[in-house]
């Protein structure tokens, strides 16, 4: 098991990087970072100054190399566009995008879960197809568009949530509710599928003929072991729900971390992008290893 | 389970309760929304056009931009004397007050242009080391300014140089560039309570500002939220969570206006639009653009006067000159082309091309406009194949003599000066890049006129400098943009005649 964890940290580390080279030498060719910073009415002498300052006027590899080298120096480097260090804005905005990802994941089991049981307790049914109905236009949907959407029913229509900001718990619930969404069809699917299969199982069988049956058999017995797989899913889709917060984070006025990946590609502060970008890839990474180890504890095939 | 009940009961009851306090009129709350984030308070180290207007709230320059005619009138300058072509003497107001009640003296003058200067890491200290020979004490509340050479937009720059408090920003090989990021001692008629980066700054009317030209606000609390995504700000402009948002599309604001709930005013901007020619011949051989006929002919064939109404929309007009008619030394009496893609045609057949040639037009904004400009081009026979991309891509093919025709516009945003426009744009082409005319005498005469403190000798130069250009084609000078705005029914607000946004004069109704 250690030898499966130790490849997979290979795996995670070796895509981390090749990632920062890419958008470091992507970032570098598509946007002329001085430029960007000064402004599109920027003096030739502010964004010479701005060049010089920053060493703009050096080559890209002398750039990355310095910028990776400090990383081994525990420096991050410094924010071009907020003029301050990248770990304290990483620091200052997380606690948004985790609470965004956690609240948005709970929503995702909320939904699909009990829709998932339903669909699966009815198969090919009317509530069957409902079910799917949801989960495909969950997922068809994008993001932003459904936050306008939400914003207009629960902001404006019926004014419950407010429309944008972080300052309260109700604040997020709209944003999760969209986050969460995009979700909801791969787990809907997956506790349908898994329920579907533990019902026909022997177990269930021998505890229907003990006399268990209705929800007491599908929460006692059957659900437990159907949920294994789900769980899995569900690491990854926490995951994704750091990177997929960008959006999000941008409608609703979050200030968390996807917006400030946003704001600085914007505003080409390459240090924050980077760093950034890296730390999406192994949060991502991290969410699919833990996936792996679970599933490879699950079923000893996958150790070998 | 009894405690899972108390807590679907109380979530149910809280809501029912309205949880949106919104501030207002009740509270002397004002909030406005920027799109782009509010990164610092110091405008010093931010060249944005947020920056400027922040920076306006809560600091003072000497200089100011008067809102009615565009002039410059003194700020924290009291008077100021043109003592030569090189000096000037700058008396200060004696009841300037920085914000922590300290009074404004000739010290932190000489001590902010000193910082600016030596400070290299400072935005402005290239453009101000530019002119600026000296700055000297010469009395408790007067200063003296000598410049390298006669340099007249000089009260731009002492309009856009903030005062700072002596000392504040550190000593000579010691700056501190960060000392006022986060929380400023300004001098502005607003005062800052509370600023969290990139989501909000909280504002508070300074009620020992000295008056000046902004004059006092009448409005005591203002909020500014960054709020990315303008599909939101107008959510939230409906909802009553904010007063004011702007960079408002015509359509867009003309549908919230129809709602009821919002003003939508579309004003005059400083920006214009224009198409760079390379007449030059920078690009290479075989550039047809190096006849005049065929920048003549470029200049017919694009119908601006529709383009303005239909698409940039508002008060955009189509314009006939390399800067916008409303600002200092634009001179309007120079060669007209107007809108004849017969006369085009013409044209081109007598330069050498009766059946057009093939062009690569770089742009980086307002794509409609550049595609309306290429079909316009195409039905006179020149086949535009438009490159539209990003604003640094245009930037780099032009560094590289690649451009032989780009679509530019120019802000100057409160800067109400011919100068702004024209010192990037006609400068020397071994100091910059922008300048395509091949004519030296255009940089002569346009950069010319920066270097003289007399107005009527700068509105000449001005003058020959805009009809050489008419007359040579250098430009197809295009038209002015619009600025829109939007406004919740409870607040009283005006644009200006530059379009720049001045929030401290905002009242309620």
């Amino acid at each position: 098991m250690l030898r499966f964890i130790a490849g997979r940290l290979i795996v995670v580390l070796s895509v981390g990087l090749t990632l920062s080279i890419v958008t470091f030498f992507l970032l570098n060719y598509v946007i002329d970072p001085a430029q960007a910073i000064a402004g599109e009415d920027a003096l030739f002498e502010e964004i010479e100054q701005i060049r010089e300052q920053y060493g703009f006027d050096r080559s890209i590899t002398v750039r990355y190399f310095e910028w990776f080298s400090g990383i081994f120096k525990g420096d991050l480097g410094i924010s071009y566009y907020w003029n301050k260090p990248v770990i304290s804005l990483l620091i200052d905005r997380a606690p948004e995008t985790i609470t965004l990802a956690l609240m948005s994941v709970s929503v995702t089991i909320l939904i699909s879960i009990p829709l998932g049981i339903l669909a699966a307790l009815n198969p090919n049914s009317l509530i069957d197809r409902i079910a799917l109905g949801i989960a495909v236009t969950a997922q068809a949907v994008p993001n932003f568009w459904l936050g306008l959407i939400m914003i207009l029913i629960f902001a404006l229509a019926i004014p419950i949530f407010p429309v944008s900001g972080d300052k309260t718990f109700f604040h997020f619930v709209l944003p999760s509710i969209v986050l969460g969404a995009s979700s909801v069809p791969a787990v809907m699917r997956l506790m349908r599928t898994g329920l579907l299969d533990v019902i026909n199982a022997d177990f269930i069988r021998t505890a229907r003929s003990s006399g268990f049956y209705g929800w007491r058999l599908v929460f006692n017995h059957a659900l437990r072991n159907a949920l294994l797989p789900v769980v899995s899913v569900l690491a990854v889709q926490l995951g994704n729900k750091f990177g997929g917060s960008v959006i999000t984070e941008s409608v609703f006025a979050i200030n968390g971390l996807g917006r400030l990946a946003l704001e600085s590609i914007l505003g080409a502060d390459i240090p924050t992008v980077q760093i950034l970008v890296f730390v999406f890839a192994i949060i991502f990474l991290f969410f699919n290893l833990l996936a792996d180890i679970l599933n490879a504890y699950l079923d000893p095939r996958l150790r070998l | 389970m009894s405690k899972l009940k108390s807590l679907i009961l109380t979530l149910l009851i809280s809501l029912m309760f309205p949880i949106n306090v919104f501030a207002d009129k009740s509270d002397d709350t004002f909030v406005a929304a920027f799109s782009r984030e509010l990164t610092q308070l110091d405008y010093h180290y931010g060249t944005k056009t947020e920056f400027l207007i922040l920076g306006d709230m809560i600091d003072s320059g000497l200089f100011y931009v008067n809102r009615e005619d565009l002039s410059y009138v003194p700020d924290i300058a009291s008077d100021y004397k043109i003592v030569d072509d090189t000096t000037i003497d700058i008396n200060l107001r004696k009841n300037a007050k920085f914000h922590d009640g300290s009074n404004v003296t000739a010290d932190d003058v000489v001590y902010t242009y000193n910082f600016i200067v030596k400070n290299e890491k400072n935005r402005r200290s290239k453009k101000i080391k530019g002119w600026m020979e000296s700055i000297e004490k010469t009395g408790k509340h007067s200063v003296r300014f000598k410049s390298k050479y006669p340099y007249a937009n000089l009260f731009n720059d002492l309009y856009r140089i903030k005062i700072r408090k002596n000392g504040i920003m550190g000593t000579e090989g010691n700056w501190n560039d960060s000392a006022q990021l986060n929380e400023l001692n300004g001098t502005g008629p607003y005062k800052v309570v509370s600023f969290d980066p990139g989501v909000e700054v909280v504002l508070v009317r300074n009620d020992d500002y000295y008056g000046g030209p902004k004059g006092m606000p009448a409005i005591k609390n203002v909020i500014i939220r960054s709020i990315p995504d303008m599909g939101t700000q107008q959510a939230e402009l409906m909802s009553g969570g904010i007063h004011w948002m702007y960079n408002v599309k015509k359509d867009i604001g003309e549908a919230m206006a129809k709602t009821g709930k919002a003003d939508y005013q579309l004003g005059p901007s400083l920006r214009v639009g224009f198409l760079v020619l390379d007449a030059g011949g920078y690009s290479g051989e075989g550039n047809p653009i190096t006849k005049l006929d065929v920048r003549r002919a470029m200049n017919h064939a694009i119908n601006r006067d529709s383009i303005a109404k239909n698409l940039i929309g508002g008060p955009a007009k189509a314009v006939h000159t390399a800067c916008n008619p409303v600002v200092f030394g634009c001179f309007q009496d120079v060669k007209k082309y107007e809108y004849n893609p017969e006369g085009a045609k013409k044209l081109l057949a007598k330069a050498g091309y009766p059946n057009g040639f093939d062009l690569d037009l770089w742009s980086y904004r307002d794509k409609e406009a550049a595609q309306a400009m290429a079909e316009d081009l195409g039905k006179v026979g020149i086949k535009v194949n438009l490159k539209h991309g990003k604003l640094s891509a245009l930037n780099k093919a032009r560094k590289n003599r690649e451009i032989r025709a780009y679509f530019g516009t120019w802000g100057s945003t409160a800067s109400p000066d011919t100068a702004t426009i024209s010192n990037i744009h006609w400068r020397d082409p071994a100091k910059g890049d922008r300048n395509l005319s091949g004519n030296p005498k255009v940089n002569e005469l346009m950069l010319g006129a920066e270097q003289t403190l007399d107005v009527e000798k700068r509105k000449s130069l001005y003058a020959q400098g805009l009809k050489l250009i008419a007359d040579q084609a250098y430009w197809v000078p295009l038209w002015s943009y619009s600025e829109g705005v939007l406004s919740s029914k409870s607040i009283d607000f005006k644009l200006d005649p530059d379009g720049y946004p001045r929030l401290w004069n905002i009242t309620w109704k």
